[in-house]
């Protein structure tokens, strides 16, 4: 016992003094970190607080250990802005979607090098983008003013916007289908929408409408034609609850309650946030819950936010936002649910993504 | 309706509370005012000197001295003041508010002729909305005023700012008093106001005061961390306001008047809103109407007794239109109307020469009506109960209170939050070494609290019915010197406070589960520590030409003492600068003055985290101003120009709301 508490101390030690100028009080517990062959690090993507324009991405490199706390604001000098909500990797360009600034920025997904800021805007009123997914050469924002935006990743204009529901929050792509959840969320307190969009990738129309339960929010799809939509109620009389929806047919082959928070897909096991603290593992090969908590050695989260999982080495990433004012962390564990280190990253973590050498 | 049976239910609990008091009162007394009895004297000082030794620290501002600030509203003539944080959200229409001691803007009770400004529901005041018109003092007394014949409301908050009306007086052979303004400059300000005065007779008199104001409120201003290295103008910031006061007097002499006061304030504005990156649209537009009956009663007997009483009706109605808001509707359309009743009486009684004893009674109802879903319709009665006294011995001056404050309130369905009962002493005492000492030591202890607001204790979902009373205590110890010279200076006055606060339960939210639940607790403790300074004097330059000085400094470490395991434990306040000091400097002779003023902040952290991502730099702020003023015909005639922002800096006071840079007013005066 006091010989491994020996080691991890040395071995802290040395992460310290690798650390070197980077900021050594932002990573924590570094021991026994064994950096993915093929990845070369993480962006972590922190909404910052309302009105404040201080939203980060963080980035994380796996050879040297270096941690930068804004790489988007270090390397074209200035801010990302008000309230980054998704980021994803497609090809060798990231896109950071951020809200309340209604900007996409297309950056260099290696160095996050702008390469294009563009306004998702009608005339001067903030469409307020919130997600997005990929599908050949087009990518597809969800905006907030019941509209999803197609855009070419080559010519990086925005060709269409496609009329869904409500406040069109996560989406998901499965059967040649795109999926998005209207959640209806400013309709707060007692007007939730409760609908899912289904667009022909085709066509780029929409074709119908799916029902599920109020304020419908993260949606993913697994490797057999499923589609979870995670919908969040209306906090009182109407509980969270889980859609399975068959993509195939178009119909919610299941609608049970189910508390949820951000939810990732690898492989057969969806990792689900809660907001006591646990992941929830849940197998979408048997449509059961496995594991009430992923977590296997006690570690505490306060305020779970976001997940991801690197398909690669099965690491698990949950981002903690705290209690949304102060700077939040991002655990990493390893596929046996144990903790192997924790970042400090700033307000509210929401996302991350995996970069490859 | 609801407000008919509030109004009902009003008077039905004023007869049990202020029954007590009404005893002392024949109604003989009230029915006939002794005329025989002489006039009681009013001191007159023939120096200028300022008055600075009070029992408790003071800070005034008189109607001459608006133009040493260029002072638009009541928020800029008190910007020097130590201890005072403006939290501005910027240029003509940006919200105002006050902190004082870093106890934030709930805890400080602003009186307008005695009688509380209030706001139920979020508690806080805007002082950008009071213009200077009709204003002859402004003072901030950190604890409780000096006169311990006051409403029990003017005991019950951590510091008071008491605004003090002009109360009419004439000249036998002129009746009428006018005086008409005009105000224009940046902002596409337009500004006409006229305050006209009108004996009746011998003891009745009446003043009207209108106050309108335009402006498209645009200004430049640089967008710090977008990238920009253009400027960018501010939007949506025009206002439209108009302020109307009518007011009639009747006095017999100083110790028996009576006033009774119409005053409407209606606002239209834009709100520009945070500069957001890349988004710099906001259509968002507020309105405010707001409506208010005061009268006051005030006699004092030679026998000792002194006695006041006011009454209030108050109607403030606000609606908020964001247009842009994405839900089913387009836009999302807020409608607000709080009422409130108020009465107080107060009396006071001279034991002997050096003994005063005071009792006040306050009763107040508050009601909010929202057009919001599933809103609970709050409604408050507070009783207010203060017993007071001040006790002069040798070179020794003692003051002391207990208030007592029971509320109860109640909602439209449910159980309200349960009413609260809170005793809350203050000690003040004073020792000067002898009669004609320059000197002066004071200190205090003040135990007092602030309610949790309508928004704290029922905002849907949000609000918490349980919360408590959080609570601040005060302690301050200080010096002053005050004298007044035959040469060299007229007078010089030094002030010095050292004071510790401690806030325990402050309201804070706090999130629940997940980003969109969150409950209002009463977690918060913070401690705060700060040294208060002030220097001011006045000196002959030549036999008709005045110099004057005056200098304020703040120190203030306020640390948030909660849970020491947090990340923000021990660390500085959001917004709360360590170093704070304001320099005024000018001449003046009978026709022409020349003033400038300097505000320096040091650096503040927006965030309760003190990291380097969330640190705002400190500024500096300098104003100028000249006027000169002759008479026609025995009238006044004044022309003034007000340069603000002199060196064009950067600042903000809130983070994303950029203040203005450079901007210029004139005025133009003339008094009939």
């Amino acid at each position: 016992m006091k010989q491994l508490k020996l080691k991890f101390l040395l071995s802290s030690l040395l992460v310290l003094t690798i650390l070197g100028s980077c900021k050594k009080d932002r990573i924590e517990d570094g021991s026994g970190t064994e950096p993915t062959a093929e990845r070369q690090g993480i962006y972590v993507l922190s909404q910052g607080g309302i009105n404040l324009n201080n939203s980060t991405l963080s980035y994380f490199d796996y050879d040297n250990r270096a941690f930068t706390f804004d790489q988007f604001n270090k390397v074209n000098n200035r801010g990302l802005g008000d309230t980054g909500n998704d980021v994803q990797v497609y090809g060798s360009k990231m896109y950071i979607v951020v809200n309340v600034s209604s900007t996409i920025e297309v950056v260099n997904a290696r160095t996050a090098v702008s390469i294009k800021k563009i306004d998702v805007k009608n005339g001067t009123t903030a469409r307020q983008p919130r997600s997005i997914v990929f599908d050949k050469n087009k990518a597809f924002i969800s905006c907030f003013d019941g509209t999803v935006a197609v855009m070419d990743t080559a010519s990086l204009t925005i060709d269409k916007y496609i009329t869904v529901g409500r406040n069109p929050e996560g989406m998901a792509i499965a059967n040649g289908k795109l999926y998005v959840a209207n959640s209806g969320g400013l309709g707060w307190p007692n007007n939730y929408d409760k609908t899912v969009s289904v667009i022909d990738l085709t066509t780029l129309t929409e074709t119908k409408k799916i029902t599920v339960v109020d304020n419908p929010g993260s949606v993913v799809a697994d490797q057999y034609g499923d589609v979870y939509v995670l919908s969040v109620g209306n906090y009182t009389t109407i509980n969270a609850s889980m859609a399975i929806i068959d993509s195939k047919t178009d119909v919610v082959k299941s609608q049970k309650d189910f508390t949820s928070g951000s939810i990732a897909i690898s492989g057969d096991y969806a990792y689900i946030t809660k907001w006591d603290g646990t992941v929830q593992l849940f197998n979408v090969k048997t449509e059961l819950l496995e594991k009430e908590n992923f977590i296997s050695d006690g570690t505490s989260i306060t305020s779970p936010y976001g997940v991801a999982v690197d398909d690669i080495s099965g690491e698990v990433f949950v981002t903690d936002a705290k209690n949304y004012s102060t700077n939040g962390e991002v655990f990493c564990f390893d596929k046996t649910g144990t903790l192997r280190y924790r970042i400090n990253v700033g307000i509210s973590p929401s996302k991350v993504v995996f970069i490859n050498k | 309706m609801k407000t008919k049976s509030g109004v009902r239910k009003f008077f039905k609990r004023l007869t049990y509370s202020v029954s007590l008091l009404l005893m002392f009162l024949s109604s003989e007394s009230f029915a006939q005012a002794d005329t025989s009895r002489t006039l009681k004297e009013v001191k007159v000082s023939t120096s200028s000197i300022p008055q600075v030794q009070t029992v408790n620290p003071s800070q005034q501002v008189n109607a001459d001295d608006f133009k040493r600030y260029n002072a638009f509203n009541v928020a800029d003539a008190i910007k020097n003041f130590s201890g005072v944080s403006i939290k501005d959200y910027g240029g003509i229409g940006g919200i105002k508010t006050v902190s004082v001691r870093s106890l934030g803007a709930n805890h400080t009770g602003v009186l307008y002729d005695g009688v509380q400004l209030t706001d139920a529901q979020n508690g806080q005041i805007d002082l950008g909305t009071i213009n200077l018109d009709n204003v002859e003092s402004i003072t901030l007394f950190n604890g409780t005023s000096e006169d311990i014949c006051q409403p029990a409301r003017s005991f019950a908050s951590s510091s008071i700012l008491m605004i003090k009306t002009i109360w009419p007086r004439f000249e036998s052979q002129k009746p009428t008093h006018l005086s008409l303004n005009y105000k224009t400059g940046s902002f596409g300000l337009i500004n006409p106001s006229f305050v006209w005065q009108q004996r009746i007779s011998k003891q009745w008199s009446f003043s009207m005061a209108n106050n309108w104001q335009k402006a498209n409120g645009r200004y430049k201003y640089k967008v710090d961390g977008d990238g920009s290295d253009t400027l960018a103008t501010r939007n949506n910031a025009s206002l439209e306001s108009l302020q109307s006061n009518a007011s009639l007097f009747w006095s017999r002499n100083d110790s028996n008047r009576f006033h009774f006061r119409i005053n409407y304030y209606r606002a239209d504005r834009g709100l520009p809103g945070a500069v957001v990156y890349y988004n710099p649209t906001s259509n968002q537009h507020l309105w405010n109407r707001d409506l208010f009956l005061q009268s006051g009663y005030e006699k004092q007997w030679d026998n000792g007794f002194h006695l006041l009483l006011n009454a209030k009706y108050a109607k403030n109605y606000i609606r908020y239109l964001d247009p842009d808001f994405l839900n089913e509707a387009g836009e999302l359309n807020q409608k607000y109307t709080q009422t409130e009743i108020y009465q107080s009486a107060a009396l006071s009684y001279a034991l002997s020469k050096n003994w005063e004893i005071s009792y006040s009674s306050d009763v107040t109802w508050n009601a909010l009506k929202t057009n919001l879903v599933n809103y609970d319709y709050p409604e408050r009665f507070t009783y207010l109960n203060v017993l007071a006294s001040r006790f002069s011995w040798n070179k020794y001056t003692f003051q002391g209170n207990l208030l007592n404050t029971h509320i109860t309130e109640q909602i439209q369905t449910g159980s309200a939050a349960p009413s609260k009962t809170v005793w809350s002493p203050a000690l003040s005492a004073t020792y000067k070494p002898s009669e004609h000492s320059p000197f002066l030591i004071r200190a205090f202890y003040k135990d007092i609290f602030r309610n949790p607001t309508f928004n704290d204790l029922y905002y849907t979902r949000l609000g918490n019915r349980t919360l408590k009373p959080e609570l601040a205590k005060q302690v301050n110890l200080g010096i002053t010197y005050s004298k007044a010279y035959t040469h060299l200076l007229n007078y010089l006055t030094i002030t010095a406070d050292a004071y510790y606060n401690h806030v325990k339960d402050k309201i804070i939210a706090i999130p629940n589960k997940d980003l969109f639940t969150w409950t209002m607790l009463n977690l918060g403790k913070v401690e705060i520590k700060g040294l208060d300074l002030g220097i001011k004097t006045e000196l002959p330059l030549s036999s008709s030409l005045q110099g004057s000085i005056s200098g304020n400094y703040t120190y203030q470490e306020a640390i948030d003492i909660t849970d020491p395991s947090s990340s923000v434990y021990l660390n500085q306040i959001p917004y709360t600068p360590e170093h704070t000091a304001a320099v005024n400097a000018g001449i003046h002779n009978n026709r022409f003055s020349l003033y400038y003023n300097q505000i320096v902040s040091s650096s503040r952290y927006f965030l309760r985290e003190n990291l380097p991502e969330n640190y705002v730099p400190g500024f500096t702020v300098s104003d100028a101003s000249a006027s000169y003023q002759f008479f026609a015909g025995g009238n006044a005639i004044n022309f003034s120009t007000e340069l603000n922002n002199i060196f064009n800096n950067s600042y903000a006071f809130i983070r994303s709301f950029p203040m203005p840079g450079r901007s210029v007013r004139f005025s133009f005066q003339i008094k009939i």
